[in-house]
């Protein structure tokens, strides 16, 4: 099974004297859920925020198949199919729960300044088609009740709800999960699992940032450990588990 | 066309046709007149203060380059007027867009400065490139104005052409605002990191609206020269960049109809506290302040609150 979609090539990001990654390498799967796990500041939200394109990397690369991503403007990179949330969820404040989800459309949608301006009949058409298909990843994620309502009127756990929805509105081929499970209550986060689950039913690469290691054991197929910027561990939930280096970084075992 | 979108502006429309039958008086025509006019340039404005929260403190010289433009290319080189109006706005539209260029990088506080900056130093041009613009002293004669064969120069002339302007750049606005464009420009507001990453290019949807409202100013200020027929530096000067902003906040900010809200009051209270017109900066900043501190969210959101908590009870009866 080689059949790579994302990949890292000694990827190094410094912020001033810290060296919050360390030559990473990394590999994802198509198809596949990749965890990314580690203590307080491994470098986690580091590596997706450089995946995403919200920070340049110092050196190393990142490809999308064969495609050179790491250096794209954001933007960029979201219209090569990346899509992610964030750890403190970022909602558009001032708009409704459906019209946050509409700005996903974005990539996936063409009309411009002037024909918008005129409404012209194809942005008419537009409009209806980003409508219906923002109510859709609505119900994916279980908010079409709530779609009219002011979206910080929602509750934290729908908010990152919402932030998924809005994701898949771009219809990515990779979702960057950050921190999804943060401030949820055990129900919520047994749901949570089960959407992602049915995402990549769906044939979405999903990349996981999480501290809930349950969740992160119950759904990942591919494990990547950081500590201190450094890759110390990566494989299958079980050979991680199990991993010496591991079980010492999360239970502080001295050596 | 589904009207069901623009049934406030159908009303409005209405309203606007009906209102010069009430007031005989030229004088308040006039005033309508006006308020006509910065309703155009505060819409714009709020476009990009109010939906996208980009603050310019520079949408005078807009307003003056659009004025300038216009008025010297009719008086001068006799360019029929909707020619020149057209120059004068594609003129603003480049202004803008080299200002935009390089200022929208900059966020919150120092975008709020650059713009001042570049607005004042239009001023300094204004006063300084005397051959051109006549200095000071300004510019007079500029002719009405004039579409073909008709002149438009009686006040309900003057009227009708800035209140039809006023309601296209409402329909075309409300059109952007209904549309991808729109949501990404309002999604800037409060997180330019999100927008991004769901792909919206921010500094480009910045500008694009930037431009927009510049176009938008720069139209008032064509509309202001050829109505007043006189131009002078002082439609650059600072003091009006902070009318058209304090309109945009008194009406409500990412709202519509704040922009014309705002003009009305903003023009009106004036000509009530004439007797103050020393103290005018001290009253508009007293007013900010009230505003920002007791309804952020401008008079048109007030109204409609105070409208839906008023309708409630009546709404629970009948259910």
């Amino acid at each position: 099974m080689n059949n790579v979609i994302l990949e890292g090539i000694a990827i190094r990001k410094v912020f001033g004297g810290l060296i919050a990654l360390h030559n990473v390498d990394f590999a994802v799967q198509k198809g596949s859920i990749t965890a990314l796990i580690g203590p307080n500041g491994a470098g986690k939200t580091t590596l997706i925020n450089v995946i995403s394109g919200l920070l340049r990397p110092d050196a190393g690369c990142i490809k999308l198949y064969t495609t050179v991503i790491s250096g794209l403007p954001s933007h960029d990179i979201a219209r090569h199919g990346i899509a992610r949330t964030f750890q403190t969820a970022q909602i558009f404040a001032h708009m409704s729960v459906l019209e946050n989800v509409m700005v996903g459309m974005h990539v996936r949608t063409r009309s411009g300044f002037f024909s918008a301006a005129l409404r012209l009949p194809h942005v008419i058409r537009e409009e209806h088609h980003i409508a219906r298909r923002a109510a859709a990843c609505l119900e994916t994620v279980g908010l079409s009740n709530c779609a009219h309502q002011l979206a910080t009127s929602l509750p934290i756990g729908s908010q990152r709800l919402l932030e998924i929805a809005r994701a898949l509105a771009a219809e990515p081929r990779i979702l960057l999960l950050d921190e999804p499970a943060a401030g949820l209550n055990t129900q919520e986060t047994r749901a949570l699992g089960e959407l992602i689950l049915r995402l990549k039913a769906q044939g979405i690469t999903i990349v996981l940032v999480e501290h809930d290691m349950e969740l992160v054991m119950d759904v990942a197929d591919e494990i990547i450990v950081l500590d201190f910027g450094k890759k110390i561990a990566c494989g299958p939930p079980l050979s991680v588990q199990t991993n010496p280096d591991v079980i010492r970084v999360y239970l502080g075992q001295e050596t | 066309m589904d009207m069901t979108r623009h049934r406030d502006l159908i009303a409005f429309i209405i309203l606007v046709a009906f209102i010069p039958l009430l007031f005989k008086n030229p004088y308040y025509i006039n005033i309508l007149v006006f308020i006509g006019i910065y309703s155009i340039a505060a819409t714009g404005l709020n476009l990009l203060m109010g939906y996208a929260g980009q603050i310019s403190l520079g949408h005078a010289a807009f307003y003056a380059v659009g004025a300038y433009t216009s008025g010297i290319l009719t008086l001068r080189y006799q360019v029929p007027f909707p020619a020149a109006a057209v120059l004068a706005l594609a003129g603003a539209a480049l202004l803008a867009y080299a200002i935009g260029m390089p200022c929208l990088r900059l966020r919150g506080h120092y975008l709020a400065m650059a713009t001042l900056a570049a607005g004042e130093i239009i001023y300094i041009i204004l006063n300084a490139a005397v051959p051109v613009t006549g200095g000071p002293s300004g510019i007079a004669g500029i002719p009405s104005l004039r579409l073909g064969p008709y002149d438009l120069d009686t006040d309900t002339g003057h009227y009708a052409v800035v209140w039809c302007l006023f309601v296209i750049v409402l329909i075309l606005s409300r059109n952007i605002l209904d549309s991808r464009i729109g949501r990404a420009l309002r999604s800037l507001h409060s997180s330019e990191i999100a927008a991004g990453s769901l792909g919206v290019p921010v500094a480009r949807i910045k500008l694009q609206v930037f431009v927009l409202s510049a176009v938008y100013a720069a139209l008032a200020g064509v509309l202001y020269a050829h109505t007043v027929t006189f131009i002078s530096p002082q439609t650059a000067e600072i003091m009006f960049s902070i009318q058209l902003i304090t309109m945009v906040v008194i009406g409500g900010m990412g709202h519509l109809w704040g922009g014309v809200v705002g003009a009305a009051i903003v023009t009106v209270l004036p000509e009530l506290l004439s007797a103050f017109h020393d103290y005018e900066l001290v009253i508009y900043g007293c007013i900010l302040l009230i505003m920002v501190m007791f309804l952020p969210g401008g008079l048109v959101r007030w109204v409609q609150r105070c409208i839906e908590v008023r309708m409630a009870p009546l709404m629970r009866k009948r259910s």
